[in-house]
């Protein structure tokens, strides 16, 4: 059996070992970072600190996550080679470069993460299902769960937040009367 | 032992420069796709030349970490041959958008699809002039309201893909960045295509573009070519499917010729060995340039 999705090439999920499916969250999580690097950066070139300063904060969760992950690869697995690599995956964690506006307030933001979380965790709920080896099937739902526990931490945040008129989330707006409301 | 040469990876042919396009740009997942694609097909950066005209996607050579010409505007695919016929060992690929690329470049096209060089021409088609905010393009639709027609275009727009079947290019694929496995399948196999190569990529402009043409509406909409049996050996097929531009959106390959006719630099080669002459050494062509007083 063989199991592919949208969101990987050149990967079989069915068949991954231990080694692999550790490599596979490795690069998914180092996807995701290097995704809010990059908003982050395009925040900071069109003048929207507090959405810049969001995703500086999304890049160092996910950093953690990264290496947590690569500490546990060394331990269980030393130096031996990679064969999942960051090629095989688009956007399993990370958000889609076409989520984000410039005039992005942090409520969108937060949305934005919100909405990666939970297709990782779709991600992972369906590999746990399609792996064949138990060991497999254990760490990936391990991660699933987690990707839980990381919605709800971002769920908090928005709830904290007033409610902002819709007018103020990315869209139709005028971009420069909202770069200064920011 | 030898050591096995490291392989490339998409970040291999990542610059540090930071793109400036608008964030949500479709232009930012064809980067995306693009050095995907490079790095499976393993040569590295510095034997890859990368031409640009002018416009947003034309900015598209700096974020990589070949070499890189931006070019004047719409002259990208003259001065890619250019490269190609005085380095035939480079990997020459050439980037812009379709006012680049259909309008002040447009007479180009024709050229360097009968000349057969072997290069890559990809157009990020946003159906708008993004970059000197939002005019009319040649691929923009029939009504658009834009700065420039703001009771709505009167023009039929251009067919890109029409356009280059007919001028008989051997390779002409279509993709979107809402699928990017799908784009670097189709510019992977435009690379690998032995002769000039064609790779229409929707990649809408989020500040100037139309809602129902953003990559959201992609996702909904795109038809991958290979989901419907298409058979891309047959150009005729291949044309009656292109004709849906503007109406379906769809991905994949069009057509690949099948029996590849030699490249130009091909039949140059053989002409040289016909004649008994190799290419004159580079020295000796700058020679040329030079005033006659100045010439060894």
């Amino acid at each position: 059996m063989t199991f592919r999705t949208q969101n990987t090439r050149a990967l079989d999920l069915a068949t991954l070992t231990p080694r692999d499916a550790l490599d596979l969250a490795i690069v998914i999580e180092e996807e995701a970072k290097e995704r809010y690097d990059e908003l982050a950066s395009q925040m900071e070139l069109h003048h929207n600190p507090e959405a810049a300063r969001f995703f500086r904060r999304m890049w160092e969760v996910e950093a953690k996550h990264e290496r947590l992950l690569a500490e546990r690869r060394v331990h269980l697995f030393g130096a031996e080679p990679q064969r999942v690599s960051r090629e095989m995956i688009f956007d399993i964690e990370a958000p889609e470069y076409d989520e984000v506006r410039a005039n992005l307030t942090l409520q969108s933001g937060l949305e934005i993460a919100l909405r990666a979380e939970t297709k990782a965790h779709a991600f992972f709920a369906a590999a746990a299902q399609v792996a064949t080896l138990q060991e497999v099937r254990d760490l990936f739902s391990e991660l699933r769960d987690e990707e839980l526990g990381h919605q709800a931490l971002v769920q908090r945040e928005l709830d904290k937040l007033p409610e902002e008129p819709a007018t103020r989330r990315y869209g139709d707006e005028d971009e420069d009367e909202d770069i200064v409301a920011l | 032992m030898t050591i096995p040469p490291a392989r490339l990876q998409a970040k291999d042919f990542k610059s540090e420069l930071k793109p400036i396009w608008c964030p949500g740009c479709g232009d930012f997942g064809v980067l995306q796709a693009l050095t995907r694609a490079l790095a499976a097909i393993g040569r590295p950066p510095h034997e890859i030349a990368f031409v640009s005209g002018i416009g947003c996607s034309s900015r598209i050579p700096g974020y990589t970490t070949a070499y890189g010409f931006n070019a004047v505007h719409g002259r990208a695919l003259p001065i890619a041959q250019g490269i190609k016929l005085a380095n035939p060992e480079l990997l020459v690929l050439v980037a812009g958008g379709d006012g680049d690329g259909f309008s002040i470049g447009g007479g180009h096209i024709p050229h360097a699809a009968r000349r057969n060089l072997d290069l890559t021409y990809i157009v990020m088609d946003n159906q708008v002039y993004g970059l000197t905010k939002g005019q009319l393009s040649p691929t923009s639709r029939r009504g658009l309201q834009t700065v420039t027609s703001e009771y709505g275009s009167l023009e039929r727009p251009v067919n890109p893909l029409l356009y280059l079947l007919a001028y008989g290019a051997g390779f002409v694929a279509q993709g979107t960045p809402a699928d990017l496995p799908g784009l670097v399948e189709v510019l992977e196999a435009a690379i690998r295509y032995p002769g000039f190569a064609f790779v229409n990529v929707l990649s809408p402009c989020v500040t100037f573009g139309e809602d129902d043409q953003q990559l959201r509406q992609h996702r909904a909409r795109m038809i991958p070519l290979a989901g419907l049996g298409h058979d891309a050996r047959d150009r005729l097929a291949a044309m009656r499917l292109a004709e849906r531009y503007g109406e379906e959106i769809h991905t994949g390959v069009f057509y690949a010729d099948p029996t590849p006719p030699p490249t130009m630099s091909a039949l140059i080669a053989e002409r040289q060995r016909e004649l008994g002459v190799g290419a004159a050494p580079r020295a000796r062509v700058f020679e040329r340039f030079l005033a006659s007083e100045d010439r060894p």
